[in-house]
């Protein structure tokens, strides 16, 4: 069974006094739960409506996308809303921290959707996240007053306190210098492998993406499975 | 039910962690839907006390409501012995059990002061005439069964009156001498009372009782003048009675006096008796719908000018939020959510602002300073601030909260979460 599924998915948009234009065209993707995943792609090729789609934030013009095998369609909006709460965790490249509240409040934030235990108890939940990114002891700092680092694993504590099944991460290390990137990486990888969770890293850095055990490339709205060697050349082009 | 209840909870807490983290625009704009309820309220408040000063002026000058007033002439122009008049009403008083009942005669009565004799008006009631007209008065008080069986006349003058003899203490009895004409003595008479004058009034006046008025005219005639203002002659009785019984009471009291004045050959010998009201409230309808009107239109102007206000703030505010609500989407916040808890934070603030408003609103028209400035003296009957002022004062917050909040609300939930994240 697989967690998300895209067959022959095409997303196109009409803007205003110009003809159609195919964003994403024909992508196949299949996610498996534990699956680590990189997708490359150029500025304009097209990543951030993937992201949409994968994370039922938008839905293919044609296609089929499916999630836990069950078309995606066929949810109303709120219950996709709701699917995406409890199934997906986001981590961004800008980290989206909600300004003014503390690291604690920002991880909680999510839990505020959650029903039973989870919503009761999500004071505790968030501690223990932070708890786990390494972050026990600024539970109480607002995002200001944190590093970029230490801002990017509140985001990451933030996208797993829900213990979601599949990570996106949008350009995680985008603003982090190489070795905050690396150790962030390190600990999104460390934590989708306890969690058992699939992720799913889309950026533009081919050594960010060489962390994944499947790489594909997006060019033009056209995915592409992309061999190891290949990013991993790549990689060493750009280092 | 239970999500239910867990997203109301959620919305609450989202609501108030936006207040708190933006409390210095939320601040800003509760000061001007403060300032607006502020105003509202207190608008409509100053609109119920003025409306009671116009009530109580009417009152006093035509009587409260039902005022019943009886009149009996002849067709043939002869005069209708007032000692009939006055057994008939009487008997008509006692038979119906109503307590407020008085005879009103307007004369006139030579006072000596220490400029000159003036010819004061005066009008003879009875002693219900003060309860049945709201006379208030700022010294003394009204007359009492000990004044009515006093052997001198007493005496309530209104302010210039009381002043023109220098503002003597009450509880010094000061007397005047009433009809001293030519070296001749006049009744004395005490004072009991002062009421106070509007600012239209420059003449001296007073009350005294009707039956001492009788009786002083009875011992010396020459001391009643001609009323200086047109008063005299006819004695008005009027009665105030339940306004459910006064149709009833109009035709019965009718029957009673033409029967009375009836001659003794059975016919009415062409005496007409009249009995009508004069009361503000004579006609059902309501007399103070126009000043409701324009109290209620100036109130729904400035509730809608801290409404606008609000309205500018909020959307103003979404617009910085765009990002914030996006993220929240992206973690799970329905649509409904999202409106929910955008509308929340508008009617949560507006509703506490709307309390703080209501508060200063009452301070500032039950506070002495205000009860002077709008009552001028007229208003015995001060009106407690009146609740609907302040139930209105929040219905209206809450309404312009969520009036306010829609909006934003509405753009809120159009946000692209992942063009939000990425702006």
């Amino acid at each position: 069974m697989s967690l998300l599924e895209l067959r022959d998915v095409t997303r196109t948009v009409i803007p205003p006094d110009q003809p159609a234009l195919t964003i994403l065209n024909g992508v196949d993707l299949t996610v498996e739960s534990g699956d680590r995943i990189s997708i490359v792609g150029r500025s304009g090729s097209g990543k951030s409506t993937l992201l949409n789609l994968l994370g039922l934030l938008d839905m293919p013009t044609s296609g089929l996308l499916t999630f836990d095998d069950r078309p995606v369609k066929s949810y109303s909006s709120a219950a996709r809303d709701r699917v995406r709460g409890a199934q997906i965790g986001f981590v961004f490249q800008q980290f989206n921290l909600l300004p003014g509240r503390t690291a604690l409040e920002n991880v909680a934030m999510p839990l505020l959707y959650a029903e039973g235990r989870s919503f009761w108890r999500r004071k505790k939940l968030a501690a223990d996240m932070l708890e786990e990114v390494g972050l026990g002891n600024r539970m109480e700092s607002m995002p200001d007053r944190l590093s970029g680092g230490e801002q990017q694993r509140v985001a990451i504590a933030r996208s797993l306190v829900r213990g979601p099944r599949l990570i996106l991460a949008d350009e995680p290390t985008g603003a982090l210098d190489l070795d905050t990137g690396s150790s962030v990486m390190q600990l999104i990888d460390d934590v989708a492998t306890r969690t058992g969770a699939a992720l799913v890293t889309i950026t533009h850095d081919p050594a960010i993406a060489a962390r994944a055990r499947d790489h594909f490339r997006l060019d033009r709205g056209v995915l592409t499975r992309a061999e190891s060697a290949e990013l991993a050349a790549e990689s060493g082009a750009v280092s | 039910m239970r999500r239910a209840f867990t997203s109301l909870v959620g919305a609450v807490i989202e609501a108030w962690q936006e207040l708190r983290v933006h409390r210095t625009r939320v601040l800003l704009s509760l000061i001007g839907v403060a300032v607006a309820v502020c105003s509202l309220t207190t608008v409509v408040a100053l609109g119920g006390i003025v409306q009671q000063a116009n009530q109580e002026l009417s009152e006093r000058q035509s009587g409260r409501p039902a005022s019943l007033f009886v009149s009996a002439y002849s067709n043939q122009g002869t005069a209708i012995d007032s000692a009939t008049m006055d057994a008939t009403w009487a008997e008509t008083l006692a038979r119906y059990d109503i307590t407020y009942g008085s005879r009103v005669m307007q004369t006139a009565q030579a006072v000596p002061f220490t400029t000159g004799v003036v010819d004061v008006q005066t009008q003879a009631v009875d002693q219900p005439y003060g309860e049945m007209h709201r006379v208030r008065l700022t010294e003394g008080q009204w007359f009492t069964d000990e004044d009515a069986a006093g052997l001198a006349p007493s005496l309530i003058v209104n302010q210039i009156f009381w002043e023109r003899l220098g503002s003597p203490e009450l509880r010094t009895h000061p007397t005047v001498e009433l009809g001293a004409q030519g070296g001749r003595p006049g009744t004395t008479a005490v004072i009991v009372g002062v009421y106070p004058v509007g600012s239209y009034e420059t003449e001296p006046a007073m009350f005294m009782l009707a039956d001492q008025l009788s009786a002083m005219t009875a011992a010396r005639p020459s001391a009643v003048v001609q009323d200086p203002y047109g008063g005299g002659g006819s004695t008005r009785y009027e009665m105030w009675v339940p306004p459910a019984i006064s149709d009833q009471l109009m035709e019965v009291v009718k029957r009673d006096f033409s029967s009375a004045l009836a001659t003794p050959g059975g016919g009415t010998g062409g005496i007409q008796v009249d009995v009508y009201r004069q009361d503000y409230a004579q006609y059902g309808d309501d007399p103070f719908l126009v000043t409701k009107l324009v109290v209620g239109g100036i109130a729904v102007l400035v509730l809608l000018l801290g409404a606008l206000g609000l309205v500018n703030i909020a959307l103003v505010t979404v617009k910085q939020r765009v990002r914030e609500i996006g993220i929240r989407r992206s973690f799970g916040a329905t649509a409904g959510r999202v409106f929910f808890a955008v509308m929340m934070e508008s009617v949560v603030a507006t509703i506490a602002a709307g309390a703080v408003g209501v508060i200063a609103a009452v301070l500032l028209v039950q506070n002495p300073w205000t009860k002077d400035l709008i009552g001028q003296g007229l208003v015995s009957d001060f009106p407690p601030f009146p609740a609907e002022a302040a139930l209105l004062g929040l219905v209206a917050a809450t309404a312009v909260g969520a009036l306010a909040g829609l909006l934003p609300a509405l753009v809120a939930v159009r946000v692209k979460v992942i063009d939000a994240i990425r702006y």
